[in-house]
């Protein structure tokens, strides 16, 4: 009786250390998954129809420390939320470029936009976003910067702007950076240097 | 498929022995948690400063971290070369002091010499780990230092640094306990019924008599003294409530009958800024020394688990800041500025704690410290608020607390800017949006290092870091006359 209960015993252990370790294997694809598609979406930048707006992007620098204009031509959606979503999308492809002045991490990628009747705009990203998101209060605080005066150039009724990570509240972007806040695009201004 | 009664007695009993057996588990699990002690740590006192060391366990033997060790008490330089670890200190104006270790053994090089340790050498994540039986013979051959090591309560003092107290009962109208240390004192006290009891952190507060004393008092009957897991405890024991006084600058504690009825629950009013989130106003409060005093509290970002930017696979933003606050409170203290180290050791405290625990300490300027590997040189930031209307002496609201002080954090920005631009040292101010800095009711800034070039290394390198801390020393030094001096 005992030898068959340790058997029993013996066999559920090494069911659940099973189911565990698919559990895992799993939980990894899915990561592995959510990264690879928005990678592949962001390869496509904006996706949209319609002629080639130009934009005003404001993109990092991490070596003097403050954000460039930079026009660029892209064709935008005409509804504002998916405008607004592929215009930041544009600019965090520049980021994922090889030879980005200012690199995020792999796979960051904006989920959606919703703009609010009083000005604010709540960007929703990935978690691949914060998570693979270089460490630093400059680093942070220049992408944060970037995505809230780009925003504002787009579309000047945009004039704060609140980051969630995957439709979540977060304590900072990635260990320094305040995401509990709205950021006030008027406020941000101090980081840019117009390219000469 | 049927089944007799007896057959589906294991399939039911199978899950339930199983499902028990786990809660038992659990239940262990659960229990030994609770009942864990507090982490190991040593607790250093030199003439420089005082701090905390975590302590590691392997194999039933406690270890201590070379580097954390020596670093405050001078200049440490160490690098792992295979299973070979060398390290070089330079103790503040002496000369420079060899060693080297080998991972897995207890043979190592001291000066050129032979030394043995009591148990082999390890080597974890780059850092170097002696027993810490050896850590005092160490330090007397490395840094030729007087040592005392009281190895059952972790206490190590470092030269002539121990502070005994003396006891006098003065019995007037009503009995009054005079405790007078050499220097000033700054204990957390926890009053009962009964009882104040003194706890020492920071202060290397040591009993040349014996550690219980009675008294002939019917008001105050006797103390007892202690020391156990890096801190001192004295207890004074009544038979009223009692209450404790600061006077003589912080130098003398004068305990008495408390003057009103005490709460029925035993309540605790910390001293030390880290302790400050649940400070209670208690009738047993003790009255603060009272003088005017500048103070810069240096906030090392991260801790524990909390490791902060991997600046390299091998060295942590944490480790990074701790070294540079240590090097920052040096430099102050040599332009004759007191400053206090938020964490002394690898412990993680919450945003909000810090903040606590920094208005709490009412500084003359708060420091916090970061360290990245992007970008380039010193990032020295003030905090992303709009300008308030109200005054420092006003209510002010939590979330944006340091908005009242942004012109004197902007002024310490500028002044150690120009520091940094007089050292031709590469250097960026911007305000950024940093927890816990808008949350400080003084004038604040946070100071991000990164390599000084292209060579990520670089950051930790002592001459660099030496000149940064320079830089801020010198910068909250022109400054100081702005700042006001808070009364404690």
């Amino acid at each position: 009786m005992m030898r068959r209960l340790v058997a029993m015993f013996a066999i559920l252990v090494v069911i659940a250390l099973g189911l565990a370790f698919y559990a895992l294997q799993l939980k990894r694809k899915v990561v592995r998954d959510e990264q690879l598609a928005a990678q592949q979406q962001l390869a496509l930048a904006a996706p949209a129809s319609g002629p080639a707006t130009p934009v005003t992007l404001y993109v990092a620098s991490d070596a003097d420390g403050s954000l460039h204009k930079q026009s660029v031509s892209i064709a935008l959606p005409v509804e504002r939320t998916e405008r607004a979503r592929a215009v930041l999308r544009a600019l965090l492809a520049q980021y994922l470029q090889p030879s980005t002045p200012h690199p995020i991490g792999d796979g960051g990628d904006v989920r959606d936009v919703y703009l609010l009747g009083d000005g604010t705009a709540v960007v929703d990203s990935n978690s691949a976003f914060a998570d693979s998101h270089p460490s630093g209060v400059l680093a942070e605080e220049l992408t944060i910067a970037s995505m809230v005066l780009t925003l504002n150039a787009s579309d000047p009724n945009i004039t704060r702007v609140k980051i969630l990570v995957n439709g979540q509240e977060r304590e900072t972007l990635a260990g320094h950076a305040d995401l509990t806040r709205f950021y006030l695009a008027d406020n941000l201004g101090h980081a840019v240097k117009d390219t000469p | 498929m049927r089944f007799s009664r007896g057959a589906w007695r294991p399939l039911v009993t199978l899950p339930l022995v199983v499902a028990v057996f786990l809660a038992v588990l659990a239940l262990r699990h659960s229990v030994a948690q609770a009942q864990a002690p507090e982490p190991n740590q040593l607790s250093v006192y030199s003439p420089q400063t005082a701090y905390t060391v975590p302590l590691l366990e392997v194999k039933g033997q406690l270890y201590v971290g070379l580097v954390e060790l020596l670093e405050p008490l001078g200049t440490v330089e160490a690098r792992a070369e295979g299973k070979k670890y060398r390290l070089s200190f330079t103790p503040p104006g002496g000369k420079s002091r060899e060693a080297q270790f080998s991972e897995g053994k207890d043979k190592s090089k001291l000066g050129g010499k032979d030394y043995k340790l009591p148990a082999s050498f390890i080597v974890q994540n780059g850092h170097g780990y002696v027993p810490l039986a050896a850590a005092n013979d160490l330090l007397l051959r490395l840094a030729s230092l007087d040592v005392e090591f009281h190895p059952a309560s972790r206490r190590l003092f470092v030269g002539n640094v121990a502070e005994p107290f003396n006891l006098e009962l003065r019995q007037d109208k009503t009995a009054r306990l005079f405790i007078s240390f050499p220097g000033a004192v700054n204990p957390t006290i926890a009053t009962e019924p009964g009882h104040v009891r003194f706890t020492f952190r920071r202060e290397p507060v040591v009993s040349l008599g014996p550690d219980t004393v009675k008294f002939n008092d019917p008001l105050i009957t006797g103390t007892t003294f202690s020391e156990r897991d890096g801190i001192a405890e004295l207890d004074v024991q009544g038979t009223a409530p009692l209450m404790a006084n600061f006077a003589d600058g912080g130098k003398t504690i004068i305990v008495t009958a408390a003057p009103a009825p005490p709460p029925a629950v035993a309540q605790e009013a910390p001293q030390t800024p880290a302790q400050a989130p649940n400070a209670q106003p208690s009738p047993a409060q003790p009255q603060r020394p009272t003088g005017p005093r500048f103070l810069v509290l240096i906030d090392p970002a991260h801790g524990g688990s909390d490791i902060g930017s991997a600046i390299t696979p091998s060295l942590a933003e944490k480790d990074v800041v701790l070294a540079l606050a240590r090097r920052v409170q040096r430099e102050l203290a040599s332009r004759g500025i007191a400053a206090n180290l938020l964490r002394n050791s690898d412990v993680a405290i919450s945003l909000d704690q810090r903040a606590v625990s920094a208005n709490a300490a009412r500084p003359a300027l708060y420091l916090s410290l970061h360290a990245a590997n992007t970008g380039r040189g010193v990032h020295v930031f003030t905090s992303l608020l709009p300008v308030t209307s109200l005054s420092p002496q006003d209510f002010l609201p939590w979330d944006t607390a340091q908005a009242s002080f942004l012109d004197l954090s902007g002024s310490v920005a500028g002044s150690v800017a120009a520091e940094l631009d007089a050292r031709k040292m590469p250097y960026t101010t911007l305000p950024a949006p940093l927890r816990p800095m808008n949350n400080v009711a003084a004038p604040a800034i946070a100071v991000e290092i990164a390599p000084p070039g292209s060579n990520v290394d670089e950051i930790a390198d002592a001459a660099y870091q030496e000149q940064v801390a320079q830089s801020i020393a010198a910068g909250v030094a022109a400054v100081r006359g702005k700042l006001p001096e808070v009364r404690p």
